[in-house]
């Protein structure tokens, strides 16, 4: 039957005053109500389509009562929805919320903000079939465009007359939002406003016009503010947005945007005081650095070994400062350890033969110098006992070591001192139920020295002695041990038996707990 | 069946079929039979006729059982939905044609017998087959339920007045009748008869399943529009138009530039003064370079002709064209030589003109054919009209004062950078420039037309003639003369100094909702929400073309600069192109998936624009879809080859769009909030 149920007729028929309305008289009406109704909506559509609407409001069926000669239904028109609510007690019937307003309140009620008037925009849409990618534009094919173009135009490639250079044009807002971005940079006043233009940079989808700008910006800040820490490290910070910002397409800047990191991983010095952890710094450039080779590793071939041959150069050139030294070592660390393996383990004996003596508190009085070198020590040693780990994590006969154990050994040994301390404290202390040898040392201080060096300068000097003499008796009885147990992998043994032979038993924590339990 | 009920039912039918002499000579015979019973002598013919035949008894009875069983509709029709649905194959999709007839007059004859919770559940439980193709058609039908709205809904009345042609295939043919024999089902035999009209040909069946003419009910104007598209049309262009006198003058410059060669820009400038001579008909003593230049040009134009593949035919205008005064058209040659060839590999540059703080109010975008005014037409009756070029230049202190004074007029408090036309009473639905943007002609709900003067920011005329909202109004390619279209179904010729319209179309069959105007200006063709797009002749007001084909109403036209074709886009994102000497459409355009409200041609007519409900500009490759042939369209995959290029545009429909002289694509629409 109707869509219009008996009811809402018999409904309607109160509400205007006939009470005595039969049931048949409702039954014959309801289908003509659904016909009339439907009809003024098909009239309504048709007011909407050409309010160049694709939603019907209320107006439309106002405006389409008025094509019918009808009086328009008053106080639908505020553009609200509107709410109806069920009557109690009925099961079929709504009413809509009408409260009663008290007729002071509306007098006195302040005015609301007058609407902001109807203005035009123009921006291209397109320009000569391709769209800019302004923020006035739908950032959908931002990336894709220009590319498929460049396809395009190589295939026609006769038919292309020469264009003469377009004049890049910035709005108004792009320019203010650089200036802003700038200064906020340079001001290092205000660090949370900061870190929201850093997380503007990372996801705006019209931000592509000032990449040229970003760069310029970037490479004259890094070269003049070499002795500014915070300004170079806010640097740093605004080119991992940028790179994270999946509507920029910054590849054709990168030449000019790497001088500028890599310089903020090996420069001689960075910041002129003596608070400033440059260390820090340089960790996280070289994970931007590594950031940059992964993304853009396949369509730069030459990015990485680019890099990595400054890095490797830096590394070997005894000249270079310890500081150097370090950011190279983490740059190679970061870009993984297969070019670990390739690139610092076989200079690994001699430089840490030109190291050993520094290492020794004894002969080197100068303590910066000794806290450097010992920074430089556990870089290295980071950098090789991570890539043994990998090495280890992928030997195939073991049962896959337990993740949780590997992810927290990672992430604490990259982060923070007192965790490695901690957890070198868990596994020297597996280790050493099954030791044949008694140990004479305390097995927290294997790797104490490189930590509390740098937490305090003083301390731990006077061990290293003792330290070294305690590592070597143990490397002869583990180099017997691990020779017969890795048999079958000689490569990765020897690689172990070497980092042994050179780190002592810092390099243990770096092994996987399940391995070592298995192989000790 | 006892003979006497028999009778009974054979008057009964009768009379219900109007045939009353029949059924009183019947009558008659039977009473003679009755007083000659006793006598004993000559039975009555009738009688005897179908008394004793058995198929005939047969065949009544089930007429008498028909009338008073509505479900024998649902049996009978669920029993040949089934039985077509597993024919074979080759000949599936031609015997599914007929089902959507058959349904929607099952469903309507259940209706007119009062059945209407019967008609109700059989239209439900059938309704997803025909919804694909005939969707709209089914939602204005679902609300019919009472016999009174068959006789009052103007679509049904047709539907049942009229018979529907389906071309089929001998064998389809003979397998329908065998079955419906076979099976004696009459019902739907008798339905068939009624409203379907087979035109059986020999052969194999037609292997194009989605034959537009198959599937679409048009009602009793199927012949008309045959024959009405038989009718001659004169689609070139006009003589002497303005891209003649630019070849003309193009080829002009050239010899003289051979001739003389040393001096360019005095060339130039001699070559400019010689057209503006030889166009104000005066200078005398320049006639004789004149005559050289004449034989000059023809003979250009002819080497031209016979380079192009076909030449537009050129035509004489059947209207008094307004003279054009000789700086507008200084700059329409300046456009025109200025043009940027564009085609497939070459993209215009498009200008987005985007209206913001709307309140959704916008109902209409227009744009100047030099793109610098634009014209918004608001439900609040308002126009606003911005003048782009002032506002790019607002530093520059020769054009503050002009806008002062703009703004005095507007009122003197106001900062706002737009002219406020007030006059409208109801929502303005369209807005249109005159070609040198010095006037706009705005329609309204309130059923006038106003004009308006860019230059006075006032109201000149309101033009009183519709008797409903007016949908859509456009100025002739030429200025002078526009059209507008209603939901009153007229479309209607109005020339700017009269407040009478000259012509009124008539003959849609539901609201005329957009017009546009032949480049020739010899026709209008007319959009409608019944779904067809007519051409008529100015002249003489006679409907002179019927396309069918669209799916539901039809919202956007435009013409081919050339005049050879049209584009016409409908709600449901389809744009088709047609063919105005044949009436056929040459390809459908999919690509959108909403409505289409804007479409226009680039200069040289290489590419269609579009602009949609769906926040994109599409551009079309259109040379390339005119020039294949019909065996490559039949390949299928010709239709996204067309689509050139997609703009999505940040959440803003497109609602108007326009390619200036020099090919610069302008577009225009009001930002949407996205509603989260």
């Amino acid at each position: 039957m109707s869509i219009v149920p008996k009811e809402t007729i018999e409904v309607i028929a109160q509400s205007i005053g006939i009470t005595n309305l039969s049931p048949e008289a409702a039954l014959m009406l309801a289908p003509d109500v659904e016909y009339r109704v439907r009809e003024i909506m098909q009239e309504a559509i048709k007011c909407m389509r050409h309010s160049k609407r694709t939603t019907l409001t209320a107006s439309d069926v106002d405006g389409a009562l008025n094509l019918r000669n009808l009086e328009p239904i008053y106080g639908f028109a505020s553009g609200g929805p509107i709410r109806f609510r069920k009557a109690i007690g009925h099961r079929d019937l709504f009413y809509t919320d009408d409260r009663e307003v008290d007729f002071k309140d509306v007098i006195e009620a302040p005015l609301p903000k007058a609407p902001l008037d109807t203005d035009i925009v123009c921006h291209w849409l397109a320009i000569e079939g391709v769209q800019p990618a302004i923020p006035e534009n739908a950032p959908l094919e931002v990336i894709r465009a220009p590319a498929e173009n460049q396809i395009y135009q190589q295939k026609d490639g006769p038919l292309i007359d020469i264009r003469l250079p377009v004049k890049h044009v910035l709005s108004k807002e792009l320019q203010l939002y650089f200036q802003k971005i700038a200064e906020l940079t340079m001001s290092k006043s205000n660090p949370s406003l900061f870190k929201e233009a850093l997380v503007s940079l990372a996801s705006d989808s019209g931000l592509h016009p000032l990449v040229p700008y970003f760069t310029n910006f970037i490479a004259d800040e890094v070269s003049r503010g070499l002795n500014d820490f915070l300004l170079l490290s806010n640097l740093m910070h605004v080119v991992r947005s940028l790179l994270q910002n999946p509507h920029i397409h910054i590849e054709p800047y990168l030449h000019q945007l790497m001088p500028s990191v890599v310089t903020c991983l090996v420069s001689r010095k960075l910041g002129n005081r003596f608070a400033d952890n440059h260390w820090e710094l340089r960790d996280f450039t070289a994970n931007l650095v590594a950031l940059i080779c992964k993304r853009f590793g396949n369509t730069y071939i030459t990015l990485q070994s680019r890099l990595t041959k400054t890095l490797v150069n830096a590394l070997l050139d005894p000249k270079k400062a310890l500081t150097q030294h370090y950011g190279a070592i983490q740059g190679l660390a970061a870009l993984g350890h297969n070019v670990v393996r390739l690139l610092v383990l076989p200079n690994l004996e001699p430089y840490l033969s030109l190291l050993e003596p520094e290492l020794d508190a004894e002969k080197q009085k100068n303590q910066m110098k000794s806290y450097e070198t010992w920074r430089v020590y556990g870089a290295l040693l980071r950098a090789a006992g991570l890539c043994i780990h990998d090495r280890l994590k992928i030997f195939p006969y073991l049962p896959s070591p337990s993740p949780s154990f590997l992810n927290k050994g990672k992430g604490k040994i990259i982060n923070t001192e007192p965790n490695k301390r901690k957890l070198s404290v868990d596994s020297s202390s597996t280790m050493q139920v099954d030791k044949p040898m008694g140990d004479d040392n305390p097995p927290q201080n294997s790797v104490q020295p490189s930590s509390s060096g740098q937490a305090s300068d003083g301390a731990p000097e006077s061990r290293n002695a003792k330290e070294k003499e305690g590592s070597k008796g143990r490397a002869i009885t583990m180099k017997a041990i691990l020779d017969q147990v890795w048999k079958n992998d000689l490569d990765s043994g020897r690689l172990l038996v070497k980092l042994h032979q050179l780190y002592g038993d810092r390099i243990l924590p770096f092994i996987p707990s399940t391995e070592m339990s298995l192989f000790l | 069946m006892d003979p006497e009920q028999l009778d009974e039912f054979v008057m009964g039918y009768l009379k219900k079929k109007g045939f009353n002499g029949a059924a009183k000579q019947l009558q008659e015979a039977l009473h003679n039979n009755n007083n000659n019973n006793g006598t004993g002598s000559s039975s009555s013919f009738n009688s005897t006729d179908y008394h004793n035949d058995p198929e005939l008894t047969k065949l009544i009875r089930s007429f008498s059982q028909s009338e008073n069983d509505p479900t024998r509709y649902r049996n009978g029709y669920s029993n040949l939905r089934s039985w077509a649905y597993n024919s074979l194959d080759l000949y599936k999709h031609e015997l599914l044609r007929v089902m959507y007839p058959v349904f929607i007059h099952c469903y309507m004859d259940l209706v007119g017998k009062g059945h209407t919770q019967e008609a109700r559940a059989f239209f439900n439980s059938f309704r997803k087959d025909h919804e694909m193709i005939h969707l709209r058609d089914l939602q204005k039908l679902e609300g019919v339920l009472v016999p009174s709205h068959l006789e009052e809904m103007e679509f049904a009345r047709s539907l049942r007045q009229s018979k529907v042609n389906i071309k089929i295939c001998q064998y389809s043919y003979d397998l329908l009748l065998q079955y419906l024999h076979r099976t004696e089902s009459t019902l739907m035999l008798g339905i068939i008869n009624e409203h379907i009209n087979f035109q059986v040909y020999s052969g194999q069946p037609n292997s194009s399943s989605d034959d537009i003419d198959a599937v679409t009910i048009v009602g009793s104007f199927q012949e008309t529009a045959d024959h009405v598209n038989q009718k001659e049309i004169q689609w070139g262009l006009l003589e002497d138009s303005l891209e003649d006198r630019l070849e003309k003058t193009g080829s002009l410059l050239t010899d003289s530039e051979k001739g003389q060669g040393e001096s360019k820009d005095g060339d130039v400038d001699d070559s400019n003064k010689k057209r503006s001579t030889e166009i104000g008909k005066q200078g005398s003593s320049l006639k004789k370079l004149k005559k050289d230049k004449a034989g000059n040009a023809t003979a250009k134009v002819a080497r031209q002709e016979t380079s192009t593949v076909s030449p537009a035919p050129r035509v004489k205008s059947e209207l008094a064209l307004p003279v054009m005064s000789t700086d507008v058209e200084e700059s329409i040659l300046e456009d025109l030589r200025n043009r940027v060839q564009l085609s497939s590999v070459a993209m215009p540059s498009v200008s987005f003109y985007t209206f913001v703080n709307t309140h959704n109010g916008l109902n209409c975008a227009s744009i100047s054919h030099d793109g610098s005014l634009v014209a918004g037409g608001f439900s609040d009756s308002s126009i606003k009209v911005w003048d782009m070029a002032k506002i790019g230049q607002a530093g520059s202190g020769a054009l503050q004062g002009e806008s002062d004074t703009n703004d005095q007029v507007a009122g003197p408090n106001s900062r706002r950078n737009y002219t406020l036309l007030l006059g409208h009473s109801g929502p303005v639905y369209s807005a249109t420039f005159s070609p040198p943007g010095d006037f706009v002609l705005s329609s309204s709900a309130d059923t006038t037309i106003r004009l308006w003067s860019t230059q006075l920011n006032a109201n000149l005329v309101c033009y009183k003639g519709h008797n409903y909202p007016v949908w859509d109004v456009q100025f002739s390619p030429f200025g002078h003369y526009f059209a507008s279209c209603s939901h009153d179904r007229t479309a209607r010729i109005w020339s700017m100094d009269r407040v009478q319209p000259l012509r009124i179309m008539a003959g849609h069959l539901s609201d005329v909702d957009c017009v546009q105007w032949h480049p020739n200006c010899n026709y209008i063709a007319t959009g409608s929400s019944d779904k067809t797009v007519r051409l008529w002749d100015v002249q003489t007001g006679e409907c002179v073309r019927i396309f069918i084909g669209h799916r539901s109403m039809v919202l956007s036209l435009a013409m081919s600069p050339d005049g050879r074709y049209m584009a016409s886009g409908d709600e449901d994102g389809t744009i088709m192109m047609w063919d105005l000497s044949t009436a056929r459409c040459i390809t459908p355009l999919m690509g959108h998936n909403s409505c289409v409200w804007s479409l226009s041609y680039s200069g040289e007519g290489s590419l269609l624009a579009s602009g949609s409900a769906d926040c994109t500009v599409k551009l079309w490759d259109v040379t390339s879809s005119t020039k294949l042939t019909k065996a490559e369209e039949k390949n299928g995959n010709s239709n996204r080859l067309r689509s050139l290029r997609t703009f999505p545009t940040k959440s803003t429909p497109v609602h108007a769009l326009r390619f200036s002289r020099r090919n610069l694509l302008f577009a225009a629409g009001a930002i949407s909030k996205p509603t989260s």
